[in-house]
């Protein structure tokens, strides 16, 4: 017998994208060709804000890649009837035949035009992740554009699962797609149901634990101790959806007990605080300019915003004369007439936002609100500055993080503007220590958010809102969310389509509200990562509408509950298999603020399970079976794949008359991102990447912070008074009104200059009242959910290992509720529950947990397979089954809240 | 596992590992008894039979248990430290030593016997203390509860053995050494309960508990007014000693099966304190379940 | 002298079980088997509740019970300080399982197999025949902090020859060295911070130190 061979052993360094709180570098260990073992990349240690760290769900990605379930040939299905009942009847193809088909659906669709009798788009695409399957999906960017208008409304979670007030407002008040603490430099944060120890990434959480090591303080305000509070200084368990008025009375104490405390100067030249408010609720304007009139106090007398030398007033009335420009350039002359400053509206707003009248709403403490108001202000150092890279900017370490369900669906808009507006108050918009915006999606260029400073005439930042004018409104919608008709703040960028009111994309399929063209199902539906039949609501009404899709090809892993409807399925190479290079570094979501930016490469650990392809590879086959191999290459050339391949100095364009290779695509992308990073002074190519597997520059800490750009071009922040907003959401009303469209009434109530607190819960209350014709106190409880580090966007409800390591951690093995209740009820760990909220039940078992409120019950993640291999048999609830999708809890920006009111009930006792 | 530091059921040790101290304890036990009454010219052989078949199927259903039954004799290698090897030993000096006393039915071969499997019991009892991990185990008490555990349920046997056609002294003698003996098991499980109160999960002191009835009545009550009678009523004598020496076994085997496999909840986890969490402070400790 | 001893600072560990799942993969250790893992406890009352992710696994006592109560020897005590178990001495009776009061132990008897339907390459690539039938526990990567060792490197600070744990730890809460070294990572930690070690008044003097405040 001879002797056993040594072991091959090579470390592949490679990155994760799984979720938006990366990327984060890794490495792989392949032993005799296997993958093994995920291992942080120690080289990139110095230079990456996660230390070169990967979280738990990283480690998921060998059982992924091996998983026995994986689908492993491209399959077609042989049974016609599509149902939750219905056997697909998937058979094994070969990828000729299964791309073949692809193929000549695209070209019989398109041969019909682009879009069809609706004016929608004949295809359709989902994707789920928050834009992380980009990272993943090589070149089928550049096929996508190749082959015309795609329909990205189809949403997978986006607009009721995402920060979405926080992306359309944070967007608008501070290119803040998403927005974070300046945690490596804050002392005290106010987060309301912000997870970021679940959400954050290896980058949150190594921040926030350096931030507790050097003794900041964080309090959490949730209605339930999560993986957040736990880490946090302080938990207040607040009654749900009642945030806005806990925000509001933290404004009333600021404004009402401790006005001298606030950053004065900011308020009077950094924010729109000094501008005059005319009698009809628009700025009063200079006649002359049309510019926004201050009143100077040196002066005395009103002058445009911009004049040199003045000081402003925030306070009082003042008699003037001026010029008021309404919606659709209504215009009224005022003489004499007294008009207040936008600051002083603003005091006048909140003088009856007591703690008092907040606590009795949250059901909190008055003087716990009116504490962390104080403590927020001796924190807030007005008037300090720091130095950074040779700069003086205002140091104010206070800063506010708010979380899903708080900042999306009604209450969205008020919480995201008290929480800017808290900022602007001390001064802490933007600077050292305060509350950060991290990336751009909406306003261009998406690169580099100071870039996408541009001064609007009024003195703040523009923005490129979807016109509500006559001559430019969108009467007919291009896409089924109708994304730029009715919702003007999401702007028209790629990432706008998937923010527009998502559910009513699936709603409408099923009716058309009035006065409304019928909604089509698309022609082709493309799926990749994402699986609405778990992930969205109402999951039965999706998974009815997908049945009625007449062609769906999903990109496969296993089987899962969307593709259950698919009629092809594709198997893709996973994470550890697939080539890709992307852009890292720089500012990017949540905490990823960097002090480098580069590339970072994807590669294949080992070879590809079975007969899954590139995904590159896939979408040049796609496009030279579609007759569109030309445009594709030529996208690709624009740098639809990430990069741009030809520059100033460089140029690495790809032949648009054959079909690339996989590797020709990634070896010019990579030279062309070696040529960028060193303007063209080197071009190191794939081979090199493979090697390193990322090359980074510093990225200049200043671009942290908006405030430079923003002090630069001499613009304020648009904070508090909303007059841009009331005059768009006045002019949109008009245009609906104008086409008899009056189911969008309420959402234009939300265009308020200044956010009036509604009694939330009785809205939720109120709405399934109406639409479910029940009573609600049949559903005692508030059924919430809370996202999980090991699962969120991972698709990775199938690997056995993320299974095994979640279930030490409370609340991931069922439905959880306070003990006591529990005990009152009758109730112990283990018993079977039925949670019915008034659309749907579902089931599962009680966790109890002494760190919930009492009227509070949570469904942590997103579960309730039937179809996954594995994930079907974990037994878990799912909240997504139990909230309906309803206009009336839409708010204007088109989206909504995970809540639901429930009752619970034992089905069988533990075993 | 628990995942929020609760004590749950060992899982190591399974019913393989309970039945060589419910068969071992009660073979080990009638070896001891039935050496002592060979010295007073009881029969012998019988005894021994069954004290080794007991003791060896035992030792028999350990070894099932073992991830590597072929590497068992290694369990000889350290005697220096460990109670399961000093148990081995015992147990290989018990084996030739039965054997003989029951090809020879010698007094003189029941002595070796009987304190060989003296040592074996108290090897047996010691292996429960020393695992640590197990506070229903680790208790001192626990010794003197499993030794009179093993001697009262080899004076049952031992009766058993010898009421078809005894001498009707003879029976009253052993008769009254297992009320003694009961009486001391009895002494020794109060003690153990009352030394474990507070140091062990509540969940093993709940198991103890429930075995507290059955324990006295059947245990003890029942079998102590069974032989009191049967001292009494001559002709019921035979049927009255066999029903209070089979409960006495079977609560012994009954109460030494729950500790094993029922109270044998280990240790948990517990903190001191609870973390500061940035400026906040630090807060009290917990040791759940306990 | 040295000793090793690992430190969990709880004040930054946020549970998310990356340690975990670094331990699995390092180790190939079975399903359900967790050398290394973080605990979840709640304590106090509603609304007076705190919440603790406290990791665990083999402290690696100074004096340990199981290596007392093994009878083949196969569980030992280097001069370091690791309880070390020899596979091949090892008979599988568990008994140093229940002797453990920090329920460290595990013993598997079958190949690894995550999913019903079919063993995986890496499951086949990575079995060890050793290990089945044997106690098992966190060795504190022995293999690694031998290789550094070896190669002059220092365990707890060289990723080469620190446990994949420590490594692995996102929040910087896990943290290894030498206690013996005053000037060692984890003695400035001691030094610096309040702290405590699980279960001390049953004296098996465990090499695991939990940090809860700032002194």
């Amino acid at each position: 017998m001879s002797a056993p061979a040594e072991k091959t052993v090579r470390k592949v360094p490679t990155y994760c994208y799984q979720c938006v709180a990366g990327p984060d570098l890794l490495t792989v260990k392949v032993v005799d060709g296997v993958a093994t073992e995920v291992e942080p990349n120690f080289t990139a240690a110095e230079v990456t804000p996660s230390a070169g760290k990967v979280c738990v769900k990283a480690f998921g990605l060998v059982q992924k890649m091996y998983n026995p379930n994986r689908i492993l040939t491209p399959m077609k299905r042989t049974n016609p009837k599509k149902g939750v009942d219905q056997d697909p009847g998937f058979v094994p193809i070969s990828w000729d035949e299964a791309l073949d088909a692809i193929a000549e659906r695209l070209k019989t669709v398109q041969a019909r035009g682009a879009n069809d009798e609706s004016g929608y788009p004949r295809i359709a695409a989902s994707f789920g992740g928050g834009g992380t399957p980009t990272y993943y999906m090589g070149t089928l960017p550049a096929f996508l554009a190749s082959i015309g208008p795609i329909d990205f409304g189809f949403g997978s979670g986006q607009g009721v699962k995402c920060y979405h007030s926080e992306h359309l407002y944070g967007e608008l008040w501070h290119r803040a797609f998403t927005v974070a603490p300046d945690t490596p430099n804050t002392e005290f944060m106010l987060s309301f149901g912000y997870n970021v120890e679940a959400s954050g990434g290896v980058c949150g959480v190594k921040r926030h634990a350096d931030a507790r090591a050097r003794g900041a303080k964080r309090v959490q305000i949730e209605p339930h101790l999560s993986v957040t509070g736990a880490c946090s200084a302080e938990w207040v368990p607040i009654r749900p959806k009642t945030d806005a008025a806990f925000m509001f009375g933290l404004l009333h104490v600021m404004l009402h007990e401790q006005r001298n405390r606030l950053d004065i100067p900011f308020l009077k030249h950094r924010t729109t605080s000094p501008y005059l408010v005319a009698p009809n609720g628009f700025f009063l304007r200079d006649p002359a300019t049309r510019k926004p009139l201050v009143y100077d106090l040196s002066g005395q007398r009103a002058v445009p915003f911009d004049t040199p030398g003045i000081d402003p007033a925030l306070e009082g009335s003042f008699k003037v004369s001026g010029l008021e420009i309404g919606a659709d350039d209504d215009v009224w002359e005022h003489r004499l007439e007294k008009v207040q400053p936008a600051f002083q509206k603003l005091i006048d707003h909140t003088a009856e936002y007591t703690p008092l009248w907040a606590g009795r709403i949250c059901d909190v403490p008055h003087k716990v609100i009116r504490r962390l108001a104080l403590e927020f202000l001796d924190h807030a150092r007005v008037g300090e500055t720091v130095e950074v890279e040779g700069r003086e900017l205002p140091y104010r370490p206070v800063s506010i993080a708010l979380g899903k369900t708080v900042n999306n669906g009604w209450g969205g808009f008020d919480c995201c503007w008290a929480r800017t507006l808290m900022a602007c108050l001390v001064g802490a918009l933007e600077v050292p220590g305060g509350t950060l915006g991290t990336t751009v999606r909406l306003n261009r260029p998406a690169t580099d958010r100071n870039l996408s400073v541009k001064a609007h005439p009024d003195g703040f930042m523009d923005y490129p809102m979807n016109p509500t004018d006559k001559a430019g409104w969108l009467a007919k919608p291009d896409v089924r969310n109708a994304n730029r008709t009715l919702i003007p703040l999401v702007a028209n960028s790629p990432w706008s389509q998937a923010l527009g009111p998502t559910h009513l994309a699936w709603m409408q399929q099923q009716k058309a509200p009035e006065h409304w063209p019928q909604a089509t199902p698309p022609d082709i539906w493309f799926v990749y990562r994402t699986n609405p039949a778990i992930s969205f609501w109402d999951t039965r009404q999706i998974t009815e509408v997908m049945a009625r899709f007449p062609f769906t090809v999903c990109f496969a892993m296993t089987a899962d509950e969307t593709n259950h409807f698919a009629d092809i399925l594709l198997p893709d190479a996973t994470d550890l298999e697939g080539l890709q290079l992307i852009r890292v570094g720089g500012t990017k979501f949540i905490e990823q603020f960097w002090d480098y930016q580069g590339f970072a490469l994807r590669q294949p650990v080992a070879e590809a399970q079975g007969d899954a392809r590139d995904f590159t590879w896939i979408a040049t086959e796609l496009a030279r079976r579609s007759g569109v191999l030309d445009k594709y290459v030529k996208a690709v050339n624009r740098g639809a794949a990430g990069v741009p391949l030809k520059g100033e100095n460089y140029d690495f364009s790809l032949a648009d008359d054959e079909p690339p290779s996989v590797e020709q695509v990634w070896d010019a992308t990579c030279r062309a991102a070696s040529a960028e990073i060193t303007d063209g002074a080197e071009d190191q190519g794939l081979d090199w990447y493979r090697e390193h597997g990322f090359r980074l520059a510093p990225f200049p800490r200043l671009k942290w912070y908006l405030y430079a750009a923003i002090e630069d071009a001499g613009l304020r922040f648009e904070l508090p008074y909303q007059e841009r907003l009331m005059r768009i959401g006045k002019q949109l009303g008009r245009r609906l009104h104008e086409h008899g469209i009056s189911w969008w009434d309420e959402q234009l109530e939300e265009y308020d200059p200044l956010p009036e607190y509604k009694n939330y819960p009785e809205m939720w209350e109120k709405a399934l009242e109406r639409n479910f014709n029940v009573d609600i106190r049949d559903y005692p409880f508030w059924a919430v959910t809370a996202r999980s580090m090991q699962y969120a966007w991972g698709g990775n409800a199938g690997i056995q290992m993320i299974r095994e390591v979640a279930e030490n951690i409370g609340g991931h093995g069922g439905v959880v509720i306070n003990s006591g209740k529990a005990a009152e009820l009758g109730l112990a760990d283990g018993d079977l529950v039925e949670i019915r909220s008034p659309l749907n039940a579902t089931r599962g078992r009680v966790v109890t947990r002494q760190g919930i409120r009492p009227d509070t019950l949570l469904m942590i993640g997103q579960f309730e397979h039937w179809a996954t291999p594995f994930a079907k048999d974990l037994e878990l609830p799912s909240l997504n089954k139990l909230v309906p999708m309803l206009l009336d809890l839409t708010d204007s920006t088109g989206s909504g809240s995970d809540l639901a009111r429930v009752s619970i009930s034992r089905v069988e006792k533990a075993p | 596992m628990s995942a929020d530091g609760k004590p749950w059921l060992q899982a190591h040790w399974d019913g393989h590992v309970a039945v060589n101290f419910l068969t071992g304890g009660s073979g080990s036990g009638l070896l001891v008894i039935a050496g002592l009454a060979a010295l007073a010219g009881q029969p012998l052989a019988l005894a021994s039979w069954i004290g080794l078949l007991l003791v060896a199927g035992g030792l028999a259903q350990v070894s099932l248990h073992l991830g590597r039954p072929v590497r068992g004799w290694r369990a000889l290698t350290n005697l220096r430290t460990s109670w399961m090897t000093r148990e081995a030993y015992a147990a290989a000096a018990l084996m030739p030593c039965a054997l003989l006393a029951a090809l020879t039915d010698s007094p003189l071969a029941g002595m070796p016997a009987a304190l060989a499997a003296a040592a074996f019991l108290y090897c047996q009892a010691r292996i429960l203390k020393e695992s640590r991990g197990i506070p229903a185990w680790r208790e001192p008490r626990i010794v003197p509860l499993i030794v009179l555990t093993g001697l009262a349920e080899g004076a049952a046997i031992y009766l058993l053995i010898l009421l078809p056609g005894a001498h009707t002294f003879a029976v009253l003698v052993v008769g009254a050494v297992l009320l003694a003996v009961l009486a001391a098991r009895y002494v020794a499980w109060k003690q153990y309960r009352t030394a474990l109160h507070g140091r062990a999960p509540r969940a093993s002191e709940e198991v103890l508990e429930r075995a507290e009835g059955p324990f006295t009545g059947a245990g003890h009550v029942a079998p102590v007014l069974l032989l009191l009678v049967a001292a009494g009523v001559p002709q019921a004598q035979g049927i009255l000693a066999t029903l209070a020496a089979a409960t006495v076994l079977l609560a012994g085997w009954g109460v030494k099966f729950a500790i094993v496999t029922r109270a044998g909840y280990n240790q948990g986890f517990a903190i001191d304190h609870t973390p500061s969490r940035g400026s906040g402070t630090g807060g009290v400790g917990s040791k759940p379940g306990w | 002298m040295t000793r090793y001893v690992m430190v969990a600072d709880l004040e930054r560990c946020v549970g998310c079980q990356t340690c975990t799942a670094a331990c699995k993969h390092t180790n190939a250790t079975a399903p359900g088997v967790q050398w290394r893992r973080v605990l979840d406890m709640e304590v106090g009352e509603y609304p007076d509740v705190r919440r603790a992710f406290v990791p665990v696994g083999c402290m690696h006592c100074a004096d340990p019970p199981c290596m007392h109560v093994c009878p083949t020897t196969a569980t030992g005590q280097r001069a370091d300080g690791l309880v070390t178990i020899d596979y091949d001495i090892c008979i599988g009776c568990s008994y140093c399982a229940v002797a453990c009061p920090y329920q460290a132990r595990y013993k598997v008897d079958r190949p690894a197999q995550a999913y019903a339907e079919g063993r995986m390459r890496n499951e086949t690539n990575r079995e060890d025949p050793g290990r089945q039938g044997v106690a098992q526990k966190c060795t504190f990567c022995i293999e690694r902090i031998d290789y550094g060792q070896a190669h002059g490197l220092t365990p707890g600070i060289d990723p080469e020859a620190t446990p994949a744990c420590v490594n692995a730890c996102i929040a910087s809460a896990l943290q290894f060295g030498d206690i013996e070294d005053p000037e060692s990572n984890v003695s400035q930690l001691l030094a610096t911070h309040k702290h405590f070690r699980m279960h001390e008044e049953l004296g098996t003097e465990p090499g695991f130190y939990y940090l809860w405040e700032d002194q």
